[in-house]
């Protein structure tokens, strides 16, 4: 068989994979479901715990518990506060996604949309779940530098407060539009 | 017709048979009117099959006539096969405005690349076996171009009926065993595929009749109505609010990168 046969063979069973990952959704949502998920959502924004996160990761109370505690309890610290990290960074994840939820439903309810800033945003989601694997991976195998995790909360401090106004501005209106939504699925049901 | 082995024959009437039931149903159930396309295609089918059972019959025409009149035949169908997935994507995305905008440029886009890369790919086997070549080049293009707009209606979580869903599957799949089983026949049995034609016919036919049923089994009850109008935000919000959250993931974005360059360093 030719190298183009080759290809041409693996790009039509390439196709028929990707044909049955299309049609067989697991989740079985549809977008009613994705408007009111969101509307639910934006009342469990993780970014207001920061502050609590960030005093748990303090490098000075690590330093303190360090220099005072037993061996056992200063290992016993290190494993809380990997799990704490690990949380956290999944909030980071959880906010990233909800964003992008968001975005697409914003988009798939306007009457245009442009192809720059949506490529844009698929762009911004595929680097963010592979650096936020890459990251997860170092912080599950203990090699990263617990204690220097306080200042990612200097750097994401100033963004929480306004991520949390923007995601509330957003949810308000991501409500109204699903409520509008709904409004207009139930006249096309009257309609039958 | 009558050199052709008798599972083929009865391959043959499955299929024809399967078409007649589906489009009894189409006009039972009303649903020749929703998609009056993709009936016109269900017809033509059963139309190209009666004329094909003419050409080989011992009244046809002499072997070229009927290679020329059959690929024309095909030509046909697959060209009602093109309008009636447009009217089934329009019926599914249309009330998106802005979604259906996206999907014809991604349309465009993947139909050029993939006819590019087909002719690339092709062009050594050009000379003698063009019909071929145009048909397979074709189902190429089509399944990319479906399958790139199904992924823009799972990306943007759009509900499509289940009935709408199984006949753009459906197409599809006969598109993808199309491709699969031109080429690997092609490779297999280059240089005695003749030889071989009624395997051929036989593989395209149960793929053929497969789609049938699933098609049948769609359309056993009432479409849905359709949703004229699911856009609710005016055009500024989308200029508005796309800048601005995609604005808060890049900057989620590079503070996650920011964490990674902290782990980085060395302590």
């Amino acid at each position: 068989m030719s190298l183009a046969l080759l290809s041409l063979a693996g790009f039509g069973a390439l196709l028929l994979i990707l044909l049955v990952w299309v049609l067989v959704d697991p989740r079985k949502r549809t977008a009613r479901n994705d408007h009111m998920g969101l509307a639910a959502d934006f009342d469990r924004r993780h970014v207001i715990y920061f502050p609590q996160v960030r005093q748990a990761l303090a490098a000075e109370d690590f330093a303190f518990l360090a220099s005072r505690g037993s061996r056992e309890m200063i290992r016993r610290v290190h494993k809380e506060r990997r799990k704490i990290a690990l949380t956290y960074l999944s909030w980071l994840r959880s906010d990233f996604l909800k964003l992008w939820r968001l975005a697409r439903v914003i988009a798939s309810m306007s009457s245009q949309v442009g192809a720059a800033q949506e490529f844009s945003r698929l762009r911004l989601g595929l680097a963010f779940s592979l650096r936020y694997e890459m990251v997860r991976i170092k912080f599950l195998f203990g090699s990263a530098p617990l204690p220097e995790l306080g200042a990612l909360s200097d750097l994401v401090s100033r963004l929480a407060s306004r991520l949390e106004t923007a995601m509330k501005d957003l949810g308000e209106r991501a409500a109204l539009a699903a409520k509008l939504a709904s409004n207009l699925d139930g006249r096309s049901l009257d309609s039958r | 017709m009558s050199s052709l082995p008798l599972y083929v024959k009865c391959l043959w009437a499955c299929s024809v048979l399967a078409q007649l039931f589906l489009l009894i149903f189409l006009f039972v159930k009303g649903n020749f009117r929703k998609i009056p396309y993709f009936t016109a295609y269900i017809a033509l089918n059963i139309c190209q099959a009666g004329f094909i059972f003419f050409l080989y019959s011992p009244w046809g025409p002499e072997p070229h006539t009927i290679f020329v009149l059959a690929w024309t035949s095909e030509s046909l169908t697959l060209l009602a096969q093109a309008l009636a997935t447009f009217e089934i994507l329009g019926v599914t995305l249309r009330p998106y405005k802005g979604i259906w905008g996206l999907g014809w440029r991604a349309l465009t886009v993947v139909s050029g690349i993939v006819v590019i890369l087909v002719v690339l790919a092709t062009r050594s086997h050009w000379t003698h076996a063009q019909w071929f070549e145009l048909n397979r080049g074709y189902h190429l293009t089509f399944a990319s171009a479906v399958i790139a707009c199904l992924l823009l209606v799972r990306y943007y979580s759009i509900p499509v009926p289940t009935a709408y869903k199984m006949i753009l599957g459906g197409f599809c799949f006969y598109s993808c065993t199309e491709i699969l089983i031109n080429t690997i026949l092609q490779a297999l049995l280059h240089k005695s595929f003749y030889d071989y034609q009624p395997i051929w016919q036989a593989s395209r036919m149960i793929s053929f009749i497969v789609v049938q049923v699933i098609w049948t089994t769609a359309l056993r009850k009432p479409l849905p109505v359709e949703n004229s109008q699911a856009t609710a935000f005016p055009d500024s919000t989308y200029q508005q609010l796309s800048p601005e959250i995609n604005e808060q993931l890049r900057q989620l974005n590079e503070k996650l990168l920011q964490l990674w360059k902290l782990e980085a360093r060395p302590h």
